[in-house]
């Protein structure tokens, strides 16, 4: 039941931001262009440390 | 064009509420950077005060932000001849007010007394000389400014820098820096202890006390005082020009509107009844209720002047009909309108996290605390 | 009547104080996402090296943000202290934007960062993190409203001019906010904060290094910010293109500057990459070039024509003679509002009123009405601005986009293989790069700013009719006001700042899961 609840809001979520998307994709293209590049900025920076962490995890196995 | 008249006096009453919020909440902040160096003795009781405002000053600041921008987008030309016929006096406004955000992120960075010291004087100053101008101001508004325009609306300003500080100006500035110690103190004894707590109680009542004879012999000054009446000019929801109203001064015609609608009277008596009621919630020791009580003393004092200037702006005292009123300074409809649109729907939300803000970060601030803590001020 | 050395000072004193602001801001822009991004790795992972690095840049952050707090504030009183008629001519326009700035960014960032440094103990981590983001992208949403407020300056759009209230009025709202100037500007300046605080973080943890202090976290926060660098600065290099072809056909007289292109030619035409503009000869002393380039930059075609110094000086000289016929009937209306003749020859020149102001500097009494041949000419030279400023900050900047992201492209290379610790030739070079996108933020505000001359709006204000009517002496006491208080405040932030990246990271935390065991 509250997985469902969770399912729901989310969806309602998401339904509201590709309706925004949508609308600002019309107008304001770099402006959305804008908020796309900066998330996948942020993501792939962050996705890089974690892949640090992981390469240095192997170098310490691979040196015990 | 009915909608336009209601635009401009609904601007002018958030203009209005941005005045108090700043005053307010800006006020708060100054005034314990006022008092700083007396209510805190010891380095570590300067810390704890500091922290008590610590995680709000900045967002508090932006009421001024707001307000400048709020007066610049809505009554532009207001923005235009205030600052710019002000403008040394606007200068020591920004000047102080810029050391303050250095003050507080700089100033517990090194340890040095010396160091601390000068930041300490440098808050003194970014509390009281914008409190002390920003009461001045108003203080300036009632008497008139000279200014005049010429035919394309550029603003002349022939008065000098001192003139400013004539002597009702100051009572009023000095009023606004009771006010300010006040809402400082209040702070400081909702989250602050022992003898902090205590020099704050004793700040606040005397505070208390001086604003209540300042604002009353203010009141009194008043009465003697030259006001502007509106003549006569264009329809107040027509576009308009300050150059096509006619204007005189007369003495005692702030009183106009109190006695043409005697209901006012009861502004003033918010300002009576919030310090009187405040400094005797403060001196039992319930910090809260003079908190907000002193919040409606300051809506009763510039609700006061608010309600006796209606609808002057700002007086022209060179040339009286060249006075900017809430008809004929005000942007377009248009933007008034989408402006409208903009706060109806941020203003909630602002007052929603700033509380929220606030209580994130409610409880007493100790000695302890401060030293523990890695990011304090 | 305006003294033209007022207009000179004031000049001086905003681009002073605005190139100072603009020393902190792209930091702030930009770090305040590389502190989101890293402390998005602490709180999916739980490593609690990323806390201590988003604490220790955090502090960096604040104590830069605090004087761009400061700075900032001078910027809103200053239009209205030094720029009055500016003010309450376009107001109703421009207000709005800043208002609106306060009202739904200013704000919030302000509110979330008292909470982002003193709430780590008393919010939860997914809480936290929420207030990060929301400083983030508060303080981006502020450069999106100062940019639209700009983009507004660059090239005026949703915007009339009411006779019956003697200024400009907002008529679109939609336009003002989705100019295609003020949307591309916005997205260039912010990524170019973006790759500020990039270069920023990489040469701090380059010192480290180099120092062979704090290696675990320096590691980290040079892999993070070496990958938000490069495509950062890939984006703001193709984002300045298209800035360059919006603003080409926005605003001409810009361009002719930034590419020194004095006389006409047939097109196609082509790239001066070096040249000496001379203003007095109106022509470049030397050039070399690259056959074809400007020609494709700008039309992407090799047959459109390309503006030229001369023609746009050609052009303007007819718009000041109809500007002068909008002037003196706009005065006319404003003495008998119902004059139907003054108000058909307002309307049939209204277009080109900023014109007629513009000659008005030169005329005697500063009356356009009273233009003599010889001023108007003077008038019509003026509308292009002084190309040797434009040419050069347009090149230092483009030079050192290109620099940055080859200083990029390698920095990821060696941060992929994790042997960025052991190249310390290449740790030095990052040492030398902190300066450089700064200096290619202020180089692109020249750029932005001077090459809008003689204008502040674009062929609807000149700047010389924006000014206060203040005398030298006010002008004297603010800039003296400002260059002592302003150099204090540099060598306070450069002090604390190095110190603290001395200090270093403190680390409660361990690198790995592994190490912790």
């Amino acid at each position: 039941m509250k997985t469902l609840m969770h399912f729901l809001i989310y969806l309602t979520i998401a339904g509201l931001v590709i309706l925004l998307a949508i609308i600002l994709g019309d107008y304001g293209t770099w402006y959305f262009a804008w908020l796309l590049g900066t998330v996948m900025l942020v993501l792939i920076s962050a996705a890089g440390a974690a892949l640090l962490d992981a390469q240095e995890e192997d170098e310490g196995r691979r040196r015990d | 064009m009915e909608i336009y008249l209601l635009l401009k006096v609904t601007w002018w009453i958030l203009l209005g509420v941005l005045l108090m919020g700043l005053a307010i909440m800006v006020g708060m902040d100054m005034g314990v950077g006022t008092v700083l160096r007396w209510v805190g003795r010891t380095d570590s009781e300067r810390r704890v005060a500091l922290n008590i405002i610590g995680p709000h000053w900045d967002g508090n600041q932006v009421w001024f932000i707001l307000g400048g921008g709020a007066i610049f987008a809505a009554w532009p030309i207001v923005y235009a001849t205030a600052f710019s016929g002000l403008y040394v006096v606007m200068l020591l406004l920004l000047w102080s007010m810029i050391v303050r955000p250095l003050g507080f992120e700089y100033r517990s960075k090194l340890k040095g007394p010396r160091w601390r010291n000068a930041w300490d004087w440098s808050l003194f100053v970014s509390g009281f000389v914008p409190m002390l101008v920003f009461g001045a101001a108003i203080g300036n508004a009632l008497q008139g400014f000279p200014f005049h325009f010429e035919w394309h609306l550029a603003s002349f300003y022939t008065g000098s820098f001192l003139a400013l500080f004539n002597p009702f100006a100051i009572l009023c500035g000095l009023l606004s820096v009771a006010l300010s110690v006040y809402m400082g103190c209040a702070m400081l004894m909702i989250r602050g202890e022992g003898e902090l707590y205590a020099r704050a109680r004793g700040f606040l009542d005397r505070s208390a006390l001086a604003a209540l004879a300042l604002f009353t012999l203010g009141g009194i000054w008043v009465v003697f005082l030259d006001g502007y009446q509106l003549v006569q000019g264009p329809a107040p929801g027509v576009a308009q020009t300050p150059l096509q109203q006619e204007v005189v001064r007369a003495s005692g015609a702030w009183l106009d509107n109190f006695l043409a609608m005697p209901l006012l009277w009861l502004v003033p008596g918010l300002a009576y009844l919030g310090l009187a009621a405040g400094r005797w919630g403060a001196l039992n020791d319930r910090p809260q209720l003079a908190w907000w009580l002193g919040a409606l003393a300051w809506i009763g004092v510039i609700g006061t002047v608010g309600a006796a200037m209606f609808p002057f702006m700002m007086p022209s005292s060179a040339e009286p009909s060249h006075s900017l009123t809430v008809w004929n300074a005000s942007s377009s409809e248009y933007t008034l309108m989408w402006m409208l649109g903009f706060t109806v729907v941020f203003m909630p939300l602002i007052l929603w996290y700033t509380s929220w803000a606030f209580w994130v970060m409610r409880g007493k601030v100790s000695a302890k605390h401060v030293e523990a803590d890695d990011h304090a001020y | 009547m305006i003294d033209p050395m007022v207009v000179e000072l004031s000049r001086w004193q905003f681009a002073a104080t605005a190139l100072y602001h603009f020393l902190f801001v792209p930091l702030t822009l930009g770090l305040s996402f590389l502190l989101a991004a890293m402390e998005t790795v602490y709180v999916t992972t739980g490593r609690t090296i990323y806390r201590d690095m988003a604490q220790f840049w955090g502090k960096l952050f604040l104590i830069n943000f605090a004087l761009g707090v400061a700075t900032g504030l001078t910027m809103e009183f200053q239009f209205g202290t030094n720029w009055s008629f500016y003010s309450s001519f376009v107001g109703d326009i421009f207000g709005a934007p800043l208002a609106i700035e306060g009202l739904m960014a200013f704000f919030m960032e302000s509110t979330f960062v008292g909470l982002m440094v003193f709430g780590w103990a008393r919010l939860s981590k997914a809480q936290h993190l929420a207030v990060t983001y929301l400083v983030a992208l508060a303080s981006n949403l502020s450069a999106v409203w100062i940019l639209v407020a700009n983009g507004f300056m660059q090239d005026p759009q949703g915007a009339l001019f009411n006779p019956d209230t003697m200024r400009m009025e907002l008529a679109s709202f939609g336009e003002l906010i989705f100019s295609h100037d003020a949307q591309s500007k916005f997205v260039h300046t912010s990524i170019a904060g973006f790759v500020t605080a990039a270069v920023f973080v990489c040469g701090v943890s380059a010192y480290y290094m180099l120092r062979g202090r704090h290696l675990a976290i320096a590691k980290r926060s040079f892999r993070m910010a070496a990958l938000f660098g490069v495509l950062s600065s890939a984006g703001v290099i193709t984002l300045g293109d298209a800035l360059g072809f919006v603003g080409a056909h926005a605003h001409p007289s810009k361009l002719v500057a930034m590419e020194g292109l004095w006389e006409y030619e047939e097109p196609p035409v082509g790239f001066n990459v070096i040249a000496i503009p001379n203003e007095e000869e109106m022509q470049n002393d030397y050039a070399l070039r690259i056959p074809y380039l400007t020609s494709l930059l700008v039309t992407r075609s090799l047959h459109d024509p390309v503006p030229s110094a001369d023609t746009l000086i050609e052009r303007a000289d007819e718009r000041i003679r109809s500007g002068i016929e909008a002037v003196t009937a706009l005065k006319a209306l404003q003495d008998d509002p119902d004059d139907t003749e003054a108000r058909a020859r307002f309307e049939a020149h209204q277009d080109d009123l900023g014109y007629g102001f513009l000659v008005g500097f030169y005329a005697q009494d500063q009356d356009p009405a009273l233009a003599t041949e010889a001023d108007i000419q003077r008038a019509a030279r003026d509308a292009i601005p002084n190309m040797a400023i434009v040419f050069w900050s347009f090149r230092v900047m483009v030079v050192s986009g290109l620099l940055m992201l080859a200083f990029f492209t390698l920095a990821v290379i060696f941060t992929l293989r994790n042997d960025v610790h052991r190249q310390r030739a290449f740790l030095r070079f990052s040492l030398l790069m902190i300066p450089v996108p700064f200096i290619a933020c202020e180089a692109g505000w020249l750029v932005a700013e001077v090459g809008r001359q003689p204008w502040t709006v674009y062929e609807v204000l000149p700047t010389w009719m924006s000014v206060s009517t203040h005398s030298v002496n006010h002008l004297i006491f603010s800039l003296a006001g400002f260059v002592l208080l302003y150099s204090i405040f540099i060598a306070i932030e450069m002090y604390l700042m190095v110190k603290f990246i001395r200090q270093g990271p403190t680390e409660h935390g361990h690198a790995t899961a592994v190490a912790a065991k």
